[in-house]
């Protein structure tokens, strides 16, 4: 039986992992399928305290992860695929086995919405893209558009006119949800177009895409727009599903904390990081989260003992 | 350690194409954080399998190949056997996933007379399997005619036809 299980490897993840490390309770951490979680594909964290010189995103993971380990945080590759609360025991299921556990730690984050249409999975990888920073470099002198409107399309929009000869900037509403800094940003590059509000209809191609069919979301009028980069930032979803019988999850899928806690709406099972977090979604945030569930759970350890 | 050979468009028809195993082909680039994560699961990889080839393209540096080949997201890893590309994975998946894909490859492409053997049989018996409904149907027919001799000696070849294909079957579970 182990004390505690962590499923998640980002800044929540790891950091529970460094805390409950050091407080010996020997917390095994299932990464899932990307270790190291969404800021991995940052080319460039400039605000995590402690980094004047920025580093990449990458880079600040595998110091944590690093850090995690030497404290005696065990970890293992698999994802958790369900868990099942028998009495005051949690058998945690992550590839072929299952782990029994007193006390668990959700810190699986948020993965990157998509294109709810059929043509945007069939293109994805060949043409669509959800990392910017990535895939940028295949479109040099070539069309892309940017989907979203919020931070993250700004910024992706900004960085791919390093490359593309246009970018054009696709949001379905009226109004922008990102920061008024960053769309400044975007609204002063002149390799930026924008085409407000449309909503992108059906991704076309061959092999690879070479357009998009948008539609006006006010008059629903239709036209083809000639691109071969289709680039996804229309925000990110928590991944919940597996929890989903054990904790209380809100109507958009974020498991419900606690006020000032993260304890969930089941005993023994605790929440931080983007997996609860629909308001701040930063890093530093999710790592505070972390730490703070790792000292709940020792504390409702202590207490069961 | 790692045997993860670099490859550049120059020596990608020499070390890929005309490689005497099959080969996978790690698409990659510096400023490519996901990238960084499969990686040192190529480098392991390359350690322990022998009859497979692991290599890398950075398509920073050897753009053609990356064109040549629709290559236009990373990390992709492409899986290569006979000189043609055969399967491809996109994205930082994780291990489990790609072990799964490279003994599968392994499989379809073996490298060595007996492993070559092994797959025309299988493919042959699972042709013969196919057809076992039409034989069913026939066999029935067949049955019905059985007071014609000729029937009768078609049905019994038939049968033993079948059950040699049983025996192959059994015998290919032991090779």
């Amino acid at each position: 039986m182990q004390k505690v299980v962590i499923a998640g490897s980002g800044p929540a993840g790891l950091t529970a992992g460094i805390y409950s490390a050091r407080a010996g309770l020997a917390p095994i951490i299932f990464e899932g399928p990307a270790p190291g979680g969404q800021l991995t594909v940052s080319a460039e964290v400039e605000n995590y305290p402690g980094f004047p010189e920025a580093l990449s995103g990458m880079e600040l993971m595998e110091r944590i992860h690093k850090q995690a380990e030497k404290f005696g945080a065990r970890f293992n590759s698999a994802m958790v695929e369900q868990v099942v609360k028998d009495g005051d025991v949690f058998k945690v299921k992550a590839g072929d086995k299952t782990t029994e556990a007193q006390a668990l730690i959700i810190a699986t984050g948020a993965q990157a919405r998509r294109l709810p249409i059929p043509s945007e999975k069939k293109f994805y990888g060949k043409g669509v893209s959800g990392c910017a920073t990535c895939d940028g470099f295949f479109y040099k002198d070539k069309k892309v558009i940017v989907v979203g409107g919020g931070n993250a399309a700004m910024e992706d929009a900004v960085f791919l006119t390093k490359f593309a000869s246009k970018v054009t900037i696709v949001h379905r509403r009226d109004y922008l949800r990102a920061d008024a800094v960053e769309v400044e940003k975007a609204k002063k590059n002149s390799k930026i177009e924008w085409l407000i509000p449309w909503v992108v209809k059906e991704i076309l191609g061959n092999d690879l895409v070479t357009g998009v069919k948008l539609k006006n979301a006010e008059s629903g009028k239709t036209f083809e727009l000639e691109c071969e980069g289709v680039f996804v930032a229309i925000g990110h979803e928590p991944k919940t599903d597996v929890f989903k019988d054990v904790v209380q999850t809100d109507e958009k899928g974020f498991i419900i904390v606690q006020p000032g806690s993260t304890r969930t709406s089941t005993d023994g099972v605790f929440a931080c990081g983007d997996v609860c977090d629909h308001k701040y979604k930063q890093a530093v945030v999710a790592a505070g989260q972390g730490c703070m569930a790792a000292m709940d759970v020792d504390r409702y350890l202590g207490i069961k003992e | 350690m790692s045997k993860v050979v670099e490859v550049t468009d120059q020596t990608f028809e020499e070390e890929v194409l005309k490689s005497d195993v099959p080969t996978e082909v790690d698409f990659w680039a510096p400023w490519c954080g996901p990238c960084k994560m499969v990686s040192p699961i190529y480098d392991r990889l390359s350690a322990e399998y022998e009859n497979f080839k692991f290599c890398k393209v950075n398509v920073d540096s050897n753009t053609e190949m990356a064109r040549k080949y629709n290559v236009v997201s990373i990390p992709m890893q492409m899986f290569f056997a006979n000189g043609e590309k055969v399967d491809e994975l996109l994205g930082a998946v994780p291990e489990q996933v790609i072990i799964s894909k490279v003994q599968e490859v392994i499989q379809r492409f073996p490298t060595d007379e007996r492993g070559r053997l092994k797959v025309i049989l299988s493919s042959w018996i699972e042709h013969n399997k196919q057809d076992d409904e039409n034989f069913t149907r026939w066999e029935n027919k067949a049955q019905e005619l059985k007071e014609d001799a000729v029937y009768d000696s078609l049905l019994k070849a038939a049968r033993e036809m079948r059950k040699a294909n049983e025996r192959l079957s059994q015998l290919l579970g032991e090779l």
